[in-house]
């Protein structure tokens, strides 16, 4: 029964992490189209990578898109956290609620519903309603991983730090900030994947000629199935896995898994 | 001014919530409600003033059985994906729930979250390079000699749903870890010592106490699953015809703002609706639990 159940597990860590492997397998196949097995090595999808003007556009784009995302979406979404966990007004469960509700609705929605506003305002498309569709779907996060850790919040110690003469923007400096530090580095960071990796908001909002980075991987894909993408995938997993060390180094898997 | 410390003024609460509400009314409320005008108009009303009130948009996608076929298509791809993450998912979950070594752990959140970040069209190339013609699977089989021709794999409404699952069961799995992780393992041992096998105590005991999460990561996985864009068109390869496809082929082929804010608009419908039952569902199993 125990065996039973392990090689079930084994099973599903193989599923889970088998595609990964072939993409680092793709990445240096020398072959023009996806072969399996390998033909040899090669580093030529990389150099074809990085000196492509269009798949480096989008990595910045991506990347500015993501910083930006990070900074405003961690910052409005702490404020809002802050106000939501402690303010006594009503209508808090509701707009509780509203803010968390982009999780849930189909993502492509959020994209469409901006891309109709967009036409119909004739502002067009830009990098900044691409900005604002981004901040939409991140905020919930950063809102979710504060909210999280407010919760377990002990407010005596504020209380103390001000007992102790201290000023309410000193106690918030001092003692308020450090404690939900793990929960705004984890939001962010919730924020930043969500960002970089967004397509459906992106798939409306992008105009033409000035792509994300997920979007020009898919557009390229749609007719070229060369080596360039698992090369770009590379350097996504690279970005990727440097997270998942930050996070465990910062605040701990475990409790990124748990908000 | 001395005030209890921890509680926030009303103006001070305010304050605090302008810039995410400023964000979410300009950018999420007001967009929905513009694609619900759009859906029921003839024309923009900002460039056409005598744009007048229409039901045709839901006529034409109530009146084309293609329609329906699509929706249920869509819904098809969710459910066959959520059924299978949560069969792949909980044994997992429960294995890292249960990990005593905080080593063992970690690395399986790793190997759990690794693909999660690793971004939607990366894993869904993986698994293109998987099931295509000359993929690992037709080419491991071809060089072992036990096919001669590849079999087709892509195009196929499984091949969509295995990739699909790979993309989303992570979130299942670390939605139903924190669930299992928070169970009393000393409930299964007590249901054992009064003489249940070790399945029964898990069905008995654990699977119940686990409902909310099964729940919680099934809404998530559906409704990630039913707006998927990239894998239906990249491995179905337009054979799998969804909604979000037909949506976005509406607003790039044909311009069709109207028709496409109609879809969206019944797509919105669906997601509600799960909502709605999610949160009835919850209700009585927590009710159930507690």
């Amino acid at each position: 029964m125990r065996t039973a159940f392990l090689t079930l597990c084994g099973l599903v860590l193989a599923f889970l992490l088998l595609p990964v492997m072939i993409v680092l397998c793709f990445a240096v196949n020398p072959e023009p189209f996806l072969a399996f097995p390998p033909s040899g090595f090669s580093l030529r999808w990389f150099a074809k990578f990085f000196s492509s003007r269009d798949f480096m556009a989008a990595f910045w784009l991506s990347l500015w898109l993501g910083v930006a995302t990070v900074f405003v979406a961690g910052t409005i979404g702490t404020m809002a956290a802050l106000a939501l966990a402690r303010g006594r007004f009503r209508g808090r469960a509701a707009l509780v609620q509203l803010f968390l509700s982009p999780i849930v609705l189909p993502t492509i929605l959020t994209g469409f519903a901006l891309f109709q506003l967009a036409m119909v305002a004739g502002t067009g498309r830009n990098a900044w309603i691409l900005l604002a569709g981004h901040l939409v779907v991140a905020t919930p996060y950063v809102l979710r991983t504060v909210l999280a850790v407010l919760a377990n919040f002990d407010r005596s110690l504020e209380e103390a730090a001000r007992g102790l003469g201290a000023s309410p923007a000193a106690a918030f400096r001092e003692v308020t900030l450090p404690l939900i530090r793990p929960g705004v580095i984890a939001g962010a960071l919730f924020a930043f994947i969500v960002s970089f990796d967004q397509f459906p908001v992106s798939l409306f909002l992008v105009s033409p000629g000035q792509e994300t980075l997920p979007i020009a991987m898919f557009n390229y894909l749609r007719f070229d199935f060369d080596g360039t993408i698992a090369a770009a995938s590379c350097v996504s997993i690279l970005l990727a896995i440097t997270l998942v060390l930050g996070i465990e180094r910062t605040i701990g898997l475990q409790e990124y898994a748990k908000l | 001014m001395v005030r209890e410390a921890g509680t926030t003024k009303g103006s001070t609460a305010a304050l605090m919530l302008a810039p995410a509400g400023f964000i979410f009314l300009f950018f999420f409320a007001v967009p929905f409600a513009v694609m619900a005008a759009m859906s029921v108009l003839t024309a923009n009303p900002m460039v056409a003033p005598n744009a007048a009130f229409t039901l045709r948009h839901y006529e034409r996608i109530a009146g084309d059985i293609f329609y329906f076929e699509v929706l249920w298509q869509t819904l098809r791809l969710g459910l066959l994906t959520t059924i299978l993450s949560l069969l792949m998912g909980y044994p997992l979950a429960f294995l890292i729930a249960r990990a005593t070594s905080p080593t063992a752990r970690t690395l399986l959140l790793m190997a759990v979250i690794a693909p999660m970040v690793m971004g939607l069209v990366v894993r869904t190339y993986a698994w293109l390079g998987m099931f295509s013609n000359r993929g690992v699977i037709n080419g491991t089989l071809m060089s072992m000699g036990l096919i001669t021709e590849p079999i087709p794999i892509l195009g196929s409404e499984g091949a969509v749903v295995i990739a699909l699952c790979h993309i989303y069961v992570p979130f299942m799995i670390l939605t139903l870890t924190g669930v299992i992780a928070r169970i009393d393992p000393r409930l299964e041992e007590a249901a054992r010592g009064l003489g249940a096998t070790r399945v029964k105590a898990f069905i008995e005991v654990t699977l119940p106490l686990s409902a909310p999460g099964i729940l919680a990561g099934s809404l998530l996985v559906f409704a990630l699953a039913i707006s998927a864009y990239v894998t239906p068109i990249v491995i179905g390869g337009y054979e799998v015809l969804t909604l979000p496809m037909l949506i976005f082929q509406q607003v790039s082929a044909t311009f069709n703002l109207g028709f496409a804010a109609a879809l969206g608009v019944v797509l919105l419908i669906v997601a509600l609706g799960l909502v709605w039952s999610y949160g009835r569902a919850m209700q009585r199993v927590t009710r159930g639990v507690v």
